[in-house]
């Protein structure tokens, strides 16, 4: 099966290793695995900051750079999310709305395609540690992908899964939102950065990078040991 | 009566619309979904008793149940459990065939009791508004969420059920339906009838209360402080 | 009262609401507890997708022919002796019930809770007749006497301490008993049972009219409702116009769908249906019955993108499971709808200018969206709002147009991108440390005021993979 990688841009530029694991995990499944070079941010960004017009063209660009891919599997719920809006975004324009929705019906996040298309549900990993996981909004809002990453969580050897507290409250990152309105920004992340204090847990586990940034960030501020990792680092730590 | 200011208004609408202005012919489309039919579906009437009696108790409402030989006994005994000094009830048909009306003049002697008169006017208001207790039968009762439905008319008024400080509802069991849609439906095939809808149609379930302060929920504010059905097969 | 309560930035206001500790403590207990009732009520039903989808179908209906049940609706209650008059503005509005109390004058006016009366002002609109106004909702009426405006639709009072309204209590109205609960439930009882038994006139909202028949249904637990459309001799409803269903049938949905998304109930205490003027011989009631019918804003959303909103059941669903609601408090929004339907319908009923900052208070979510029982796509409205805002109203400042301008032209360049890709950590080395950013440069700083930022990897995914595949090829 041919699938290209979509990194997002914070994976590319902040966090390569999660890129690297994702490559990885989608290569132990028998997966060929290519990666566009023409990609570059899903529009997300301005998108939701109501820039329609600047979003578009990377949205273009990306429709572009992925043209001839089979499937497109991206290690985040909130960038995939942005891929699948892209058939409404275009409705109606002549020369992009079969590309949307081309692009929208065979991309996914790295979770949903191991168990929705490859039908995986024990990716053979072994992690020992207490683990607790944060579901992105919009990976399961938007995107509809609740059960997957607990599934693939909980199957893995010698894990610990401890539900965290009203775990589908927003971690306050939203993107601009968390520049723009960083005050309270700040709050929703304090809050959640409480709930998993009180799971007790080694590990806090979440599949969007935006996320993981600002709650790592804020409990790497408040001097808390707890390690933060992307659902794909777990999911590549072979036995 | 007045209608003012009608005509302007609704063609601004329709021209919002974009579209000349609706003035007859419009239908209720078939919805695609009537999960409203699913509630308590099937069930007997005992099933749906039962479905009353546990709803009572998240409504802070207390449930009795007996026959019709049994009920003045139940009722007296409910009259007592309210110390009930004075009680208004409706000038309804069913006072006789239910036995109220001979259970009144039993307690007439230690109680003041007083059947709705329109001739009296609001001498009617007043001793509702003293009263310890108003007992009505219910018209319609709604089992999933444990409600009575009262349609208000010149012999039963508004505030018997709304005033004293309890209020006790007689349930005939012919009267329990699963739900709130029963009763809509009821109320909508009499209008397309052509019936006049009755002026002041309440659904009651269990005794007023609020969480206004402090998310506290506290029972008795306006209405009633405590209510009692009483279910008569 | 008007839309807008005061004049306060909103910077000054979000940071009022998030050192307001009892507020929050308040607000975030209210919302856990609403939100598991309802959860429960969902479950139980087992159905909840079903209803939602009933309920938007319903909504979606109604509101694209509005006209016509309208005129069906003011025809029935002109049948049932009721005076029905189509108000354009708050204006006209507050006009035609001056008349009405003046003619009947009228010292003494009991309310119930309304949001649409809160929304034209007519409080303030009766008071300047000399005419008494007394809030009947328990709430509503510890609010009007502390002379505080409500911060949120369904639990009004929600910011305020029992030792708070004791005091007002006993400040107001001579008050002396304790801060229990009930206690304090019970001295408003008797208050407002002497207010009801001596108002000439009753002015009640609407949950939904129903236009087949002409009956208003009002959506109470106290009890307040009843006593306003039962004793004073006039009486006078004030409905936003698209608060309106076809028949029966219909409201019953909506009205399960609105208590059990509200309160978590199956069904409030009362339900209280009332058609028209009071019968022959009736004696409870009012002999001389009004319906006001309010645009006020609300035809310019029709036939929009943002119709949907119109839709809006004031449940306050989206309110109870927003998390920035929780943080700021109801008062931060500064408009008399707050959360997310406050942030969707406030600018358009009263202008972007006063509001603007409010599409942005969302972190974009969706637990609004997913929580609205008649499904309004509120966080896309939020979105769409944004997009005006910066295309149309031209109103994002300049910074971030500069820095939009960049991401498009960055985005759209696979040759710009690698290269900030490649550039980034250098960019950002003066102020890295250990692979942390603890105090960043530009729109950085807000963030990294309170919590760290990290450093860019060493190497970007792309050159890595890069250098793979070149070693794979070797």
């Amino acid at each position: 099966m041919k699938v290209s990688l979509f990194i997002t841009c914070l994976c590319d530029i902040f966090s390569a290793d999660v890129g690297k694991d994702t490559v990885e995990i989608l290569e132990r499944f028998g997966c060929e695995v290519d990666f566009p070079e023409l990609q570059t941010c899903c529009g997300q960004p301005a998108y939701n900051s109501g820039y329609l017009t600047e979003s578009k063209q990377a949205m273009k660009q990306m429709m572009r750079a992925f043209k001839h891919s089979e499937y497109v599997v991206g290690p985040s719920g909130s960038c995939v999310g942005m891929l699948k809006e892209y058939p409404n975004i275009f409705k109606n324009d002549p020369e992009w709305e079969d590309e949307a929705i081309k692009l929208a019906n065979k991309s996914y996040e790295l979770t949903q395609f191991l168990v929705e298309v490859l039908e995986i549900v024990d990716v053979g990993s072994a992690f020992k540690g207490r683990v607790t996981y944060h579901p992105s909004c919009h990976m399961s809002r938007i995107l509809g992908v609740n059960e997957a990453p607990i599934t693939l969580l909980k199957n893995i050897e010698g894990i610990e899964y401890i539900e965290l507290p009203i775990k589908e409250d927003c971690c306050g990152f939203g993107g601009t939102f968390s520049i723009k309105n960083a005050a309270i920004s700040e709050e929703m992340v304090k809050e959640k950065s409480q709930h998993v204090t009180e799971t007790e847990a080694e590990y806090l586990v979440g599949g969007d990078m935006g996320c993981l940034i600002n709650i790592g960030g804020m409990m790497q501020r408040e001097g808390k040991t707890v390690k933060v990792v992307h659902m794909a680092e777990i999911l590549n730590t072979t036995k | 009566m007045t209608i003012q200011n009608r005509e302007a208004f609704l063609d601004g609408l329709a021209a919002n619309l974009g579209r000349p202005r609706r003035t007859e012919g419009v239908k209720r489309p078939i919805w695609s979904v009537t999960p409203q039919l699913e509630v308590l579906k099937g069930q007997t009437q005992d099933e749906l008793i039962e479905a009353l009696e546990k709803q009572c108790q998240a409504i802070h409402t207390v449930f009795k149940r007996t026959d019709k030989a049994g009920l003045e006994q139940v009722l007296e005994d409910t009259i007592q459990a309210y110390k009930g000094q004075s009680i208004i009830a409706p000038n309804d048909q069913r006072n006789d065939v239910y036995g109220l009306t001979n259970l009144f003049k039993k307690l007439e002697q230690s109680t003041e009791i007083h059947i709705w008169d329109h001739t009296k006017e609001k001498e009617n208001q007043v001793f509702a508004e003293r009263a310890d207790l108003g007992i009505t039968f219910s018209d319609i009762t709604l089992a999933e969420s444990a409600t009575v439905t009262l349609f208000h008319n010149k012999h039963h008024g508004r505030t018997i059920s709304l005033l004293p400080k309890a209020y006790i509802a007689i349930i005939p069991k012919e009267t329990i339906v699963p739900r709130m849609t029963q009763a809509a439906q009821q109320i909508h095939e009499a209008i397309v009838k052509g019936e006049d809808v009755a002026s002041y149609i309440s659904f009651i379930s269990g005794p007023s209360n609020s969480a206004d302060i402090e998310m506290n929920l506290i029972v008795g504010v306006h209405g009633p402080i405590s209510a009692t059905y009483i279910v008569v097969d | 009262m008007s839309i807008k309560i005061n004049e306060s930035p909103y910077e000054e206001r979000v940071q009022q609401g998030i050192e307001n500790d009892f507020m929050r403590l308040a607000v975030s207990s209210a919302q856990g507890r609403f939100r598991s009732r309802k959860r429960i009520q969902e479950t139980e039903l087992g159905n909840w997708e079903d209803w939602r989808q009933l309920g938007a179908e319903i909504r979606k209906h109604t509101v694209e022919n509005l006209d016509y049940y309208l005129q069906q609706l003011s025809d029935q209650v002109s049948k049932r002796g009721g005076h029905v008059f189509f108000a354009a503005t708050a204006e006209e509005a507050n006009d035609y019930i001056q008349n009405v109390i003046r003619k009947k004058e009228a010292k003494k006016v009991v309310k119930t809770k309304s949001m649409v009366t809160e929304e034209i002002g007519l409080n303030r609109a009766l008071e300047s007749l000399g005419a008494e106004v007394v809030e009947s909702d328990l709430g509503e009426w510890i609010l009007q006497l502390d002379e505080d405006p409500p911060s949120h639709i369904v639990v009004p009072a929600l910011h305020k301490n029992k030792e708070q309204i004791r005091e007002t209590f006993a400040e107001k109205r001579g008050y002396t008993g304790s801060d229990i609960p009930e206690e304090l439930a019970d001295f408003a009882r008797s208050q407002l049972r002497e207010e009801f038994l001596t108002a000439e006139v009753g002015i009640t909202g609407c949950n939904f009219a129903i236009a087949e028949s002409g009956t208003i249904t009002l959506v109470t637990n106290e009890g307040n409702a009843e006593m306003a459309t039962t004793l004073p001799d006039t009486l006078i409803t004030v409905m936003g116009m698209e608060r309106i269903v076809p028949t029966w049938e219909e409201m019953e949905v909506l009205v399960s769908l609105l208590t059990r998304s509200a309160v978590g109930q199956k069904l409030t205490s009362y339900i209280t249906s009332y058609t028209g003027a009071r019968l022959d011989d009736e004696i409870d009631g009012p002999d001389d019955y009004h319906l006001v019918i309010v645009d006020n804003g609300r035809s310019k959303i029709l036939g929009t993108e943002f119709q949907a909103a119109l839709h809006c059941i004031r449940c306050a669903a989206c309110i109870n499971a927003c998390p920035v609601y929780r943080h700021v408090g109801g008062h931060a929004y500064n408009s008399i709808y707050p959360g997310p339907i406050g942030a969707v319908l406030t600018p358009l009923l009263d202008g972007y200018e006063n509001h603007k900052e409010l599409p942005y208070a969302s972190s974009l979510c969706g637990a609004c969206t997913e929580a609205c029982p008649v499904k309004i796509p509120l966080h896309e409205m939020l979105i769409r709002h944004r997009q005006i805002i910066v295309e149309k109203e031209k109103q994002a400042p300049m910074v971030e147009k500069m820095a939009m301008k960049g991401f498009a032209k960055w985005s759209s360049s696979p040759a710009v991108y690698k290269l900030s890709t490649k550039m980034a950590r250098l960019a950002l080395n003066p102020w890295t440390k250990d692979d942390i950013i603890g105090n960043g440069p530009g729109p950085l700083k807000d963030w990294t005021n309170s919590r760290n930022f990290p450093a860019p990897s060493k190497q970007s995914f792309r050159s890595w993979y890069k250098e793979r595949e070149k070693s794979g090829e070797e």
